[in-house]
């Protein structure tokens, strides 16, 4: 038996490390994905008054901050017993479509588009954002104009674009004023011309990537997402919808806040990140997705013309249920449309700037759960306050941490394709990586930690000798 | 003229902090004209290289892969930069920092657990009895203390340094904002 | 001069402080005399419309004559004295004091309920604070929530005693109090019990206003969205003393 260590994971975010175990003909027997850091938030919560979970909670994660912010405000409001204003439902919803769009657009362009340009076999060095930007400029400032986009309305909504205080529990914290949502809105016709022009680029380009879209994480699981009464695509409000790879429902219009209900969570030893699973088939057989690629599978439609055009585009060439984690990519272009279409639809809505906008009121329930979708995925907040309104305990069930046992599947189904015998090139390594950054995994969210660390390589032969080593 | 290298690391944080780096937007490309991009997980080099010009550290010291790589990239490093609160004050992170990690440990991996409660290790680092800010553990060059610095703040100190001047930001940015 | 002229009268003290000539009453201090020709000395447990007891040494001064650092706040001014208000030596002292005071407790900006309006947060930008490096107590301490409408996080505390005085000088119910000494002090409510069975307590809310932290507060801020106002304070002075 021998093992191959990829020490850290780069172009994702957050710290883990890779290893691979083979036999001793040199074939890939397991392998595992490790997330090694932690900071302990569901503990040291305790003790603090619950109107402050919303901004400490946002500190998990510096990418999504905003969806952090909402299910602990959910959470808060259910134990506050209250219906928050339905422009504050609206306003929220914005500040969360905008985040998902530029939470997208970096995990497409700054983080996997290296790969897709460039390709995955080029040189370590150059293959990075500015590698692309160098050799495909527009494609380069269409990321960056994208992302400022969605920063730019969270920072009009809230005053900051990283951990805005403006989401409090009740609601929000001040109504939206004329002007900004009149600049919002002048922005999105350009932002609309940027990802027609992303996704065309990439639907010219498939053909280049069918080797790795059959090969990464290409097998059956059940996918989860929020999903509207008429089958919309929810994202900060909705029930949910649990569907097989054959679009059976195994459940649907369902509350999600009892989670303990259908989700268990399951610590295996190599990893700080827990692995959550479908409850009815137990662990491991509980595998399932969230985030974009499950979203699409679940739902009806996503509720803008133009983003179900493209949806039914991908379902006409992927099937209905696509199963490879490759197709997150094209999912995840799909949904930063939708979303900047929705924006403009619910800035468009005659109540948009009512100042009423926060509900008061003290705990008057011991426990609440905050349900809402993050860009990689459903999100819960789960909290127990006492009656002075003291934090007592908290659970948090992260996106990424639904998706713990498909990516660690997906590492070994690409170990196995490519990774074999004695020699390692670097191109395989780099694709075992990439299995990864299909699923935008935020790290720091999932442990609620993050880090980052050197890769180093070495194949060890069965009597412990260095056979290969490759480090960069 | 050769190009400055810049380096960019996150230890204990959230991120939030390279997030409002690329905050910079299009002066994120003008950077990479003036200073090559050595290491950062924006980038695929997974050794942090010798005699880098400008580290800009995220994050506060956490766990024993943290420390081991914070001395690693100090002897290999020019001038060293605390980017955020949690690098300059250990700020949430630090939160833990009176009970200790063993209380976090046992609400995350035996209390909320459904199966298999268990503490994970050996294959994953140690929690250091403490999360420290880098200074408590090497020496460092500048501060920019923020939750996260403004994305204008971050450009200021990084242009200041690849023009060849070390920034004083001692009136320019508060904890926590 | 003649220190008295008979009974109701006061007498001027002629001084020099920071190289200026000004004069004062003999009643008044080098804070007050300072303030009125505006010269900068910044405090932190000095409130105008309470008394000042010197507790945050943030204000001492050089007084010439004597080789100890006096709290002007608290030291009335003397004909001839000699003072100065800045200098690298009171620099220095006042970042210690305002390092430790972040050092003594635990204040984590970020996520503070005073984050943007703590006088605290200010002074160490002020003195040009970005780092400490002394070293850290983090000490585990309380968060009293009992009162129905306020809550006192000591973590935020700086016993600066603003609310004891508040308290006893201007409600009059002397809710607040100190207890202990050193690392084990703390302000507390009656004769320690939690604050929500106090039964001195009028929810009058002046301590929460006066606080120059996130410690005192009231229930619902989140993050950041504790706006204390004080401009009652000297007018509630005022009218105690016009009635005598």
């Amino acid at each position: 038996m021998s093992e191959i260590i990829i020490d850290p994971v780069t172009r994702i975010e957050g710290h883990s490390r890779i290893s691979i175990q083979l036999d001793e003909q040199g074939q890939v027997v397991d392998a595992h994905f490790h997330v090694t850091q932690f900071r302990g938030f569901e503990r040291i919560c305790q003790g603090r008054p619950f109107h402050e979970m919303p901004s400490l909670m946002a500190r998990i994660c510096g990418i999504c901050p905003v969806s952090h912010l909402i299910a602990s405000a959910k959470a808060c409001e259910e134990v506050m017993a209250v219906s928050i204003p339905p422009v504050a439902v609206r306003l929220r919803r914005v500040m969360n479509l905008a985040q998902i769009v530029q939470s997208h657009a970096l995990s497409f362009f700054h983080l996997s588009s290296p790969d897709l340009l460039l390709g995955f076999d080029a040189d370590a060095a150059g293959r990075n954002f500015f590698g692309v930007a160098e050799a495909a400029p527009q494609l380069a400032l269409d990321g960056v104009a994208m992302r400022k986009f969605g920063q730019q309305i969270i920072e009009r909504l809230g005053g900051k674009r990283v951990h805005p205080g403006w989401i409090v529990p009740g609601g929000v914290s001040r109504p939206l004023a004329a002007e900004q949502r009149d600049e919002i809105l002048a922005g999105v016709p350009d932002a609309l011309e940027r990802i027609r022009r992303t996704l065309g680029w990439y639907k010219a380009n498939v053909a280049r990537w069918v080797d790795e879209a059959s090969a990464f994480a290409n097998f059956p699981t059940l996918y989860m997402g929020l999903v509207h009464e008429n089958g919309n695509i929810g994202y900060s409000d909705g029930d949910m919808r649990v569907v097989d790879g054959n679009g059976r429902l195994l459940a649907d219009h369902r509350d999600p806040r009892p989670y303990w209900e259908y989700l268990g969570e399951s610590v295996e030893p190599w990893s700080y990140l827990k692995s959550t699973y479908w409850k009815e088939f137990g662990y491991p057989d509980g595998l399932y997705r969230v985030g974009p690629l499950a979203r699409l599978n679940v739902v009806d439609r996503l509720g803008t013309p133009e983003a179900d055009d493209e949806l039914q585009l991908y379902r006409d060439r992927l099937g209905r249920y696509p199963a490879s984690s490759f197709y997150y990519h094209h999912a995840r272009l799909i949904e930063i449309l939708h979303c900047i279409h929705s924006i403009a639809e619910n800035l468009s809505d005659p109540g948009i700037l009512d100042d009423r906008v926060r509900a008061v009121a003290e705990p008057n329930r011991p426990e609440g759960v905050g349900v809402s979708e993050a860009p990689r995925g459903t999100l819960l907040h789960h909290y127990r306050v006492d009656e002075n309104g003291s934090v007592q305990w908290a659970n948090l069930i992260i996106a990424t941490g639904h998706n713990n046992m498909a990516m660690n599947r997906g590492v070994l189904e690409v170990a196995r394709k490519y990774v074999r015998g004695t020699q390692i090139p670097e191109g395989m390594l780099n694709r075992v990586e990439a299995v990864i950054r299909c699923f935008d995994p935020c790290l720091s969210c999932s442990t609620h930690a993050i880090g980052e660390m050197p890769l180093k390589v070495q194949l060890l032969g069965a009597d412990g000798r260095v056979l290969d080593e490759l480090a960069r | 003229m050769t190009k400055a290298s810049l380096a960019t690391v996150w230890l204990d944080g959230c991120s939030g902090c390279h997030m409002s780096f690329l905050d910079m937007d299009g002066r994120l490309l003008d950077i990479a004209g003036r200073a090559n991009l050595v290491y950062s997980p924006l980038v695929d080099i997974k050794e942090f290289p010798r005699n880098v010009d400008v580290t800009l550290v995220e994050g506060a010291v956490s766990n024993e892969d943290d420390l081991e790589k914070i001395k690693m990239v100090r002897s290999r490093t020019r001038i060293l930069v605390s980017l955020g609160d949690c690098a300059v004050t250990s700020n949430v992170p630090g939160l833990r920092n009176p009970y200790g990690p063993a209380p976090l440990l046992q609400r995350a991996y035996i209390e909320n657990v459904t199966i298999n409660p268990q503490l994970p290790g050996p294959l994953v680092p140690a929690l250091l009895a403490e999360s420290r800010p880098v200074h408590k553990i090497v020496d460092v060059d500048v501060f920019l203390p923020g939750c996260p610095p403004s994305a204008d703040q971050i450009f200021w100190v990084v242009d200041e340094l690849l023009a060849g001047r070390i920034p004083d930001t001692a009136t320019m940015s508060r904890f926590g904002t | 001069m003649p220190d008295d002229i008979g009974g109701d009268l006061v007498s001027v003290r002629t001084l020099v402080i920071d190289g200026l000539d000004v004069a004062g009453n003999d009643d008044q201090t080098i804070l007050e005399v300072a303030r009125e020709n505006s010269i900068p000395i910044p405090t932190l447990c000095h409130l105008d419309g309470i008394s000042d007891v010197g507790a945050c040494r943030l204000c001492v001064v050089e007084v010439a004559g004597s080789n100890k650092l006096l709290a002007a706040c608290v030291t009335t001014v003397q004909e001839g004295m000699s003072v100065i208000t800045n200098s690298p030596r009171l620099h220095e002292y006042r970042r210690t004091t305002i390092e430790m005071l972040f050092m003594e407790r635990n204040h984590v900006c970020s996520v503070c309920v005073a984050n943007n309006h703590c006088e605290l947060q200010r002074l160490a930008k002020q003195l040009g604070l970005t780092h400490f490096d002394l070293p850290p107590l983090e000490p585990i301490v309380e968060v009293d929530a009992s009162h129905e409408r306020f809550v006192i996080d000591h973590n935020r505390c700086i016993l600066c005693t603003r609310c004891v005085r508040i308290c006893d000088e201007i409600e009059g119910a002397h809710t607040w109090d100190i207890f202990d000494r050193g690392t084990g002090c703390r302000v507390i409510t009656d004769m320690g019990t939690p604050w929500g069975e106090s039964t001195t307590c009028t929810s009058c809310g002046k301590c929460v206003q006066v606080c120059p932290t996130g410690a005192l507060f009231e229930k619902g801020r989140s993050v950041a969205e504790a706006k204390p106002r004080r401009r009652f304070i000297p007018y509630l002075r005022e009218l105690e003393q016009e009635s005598k």
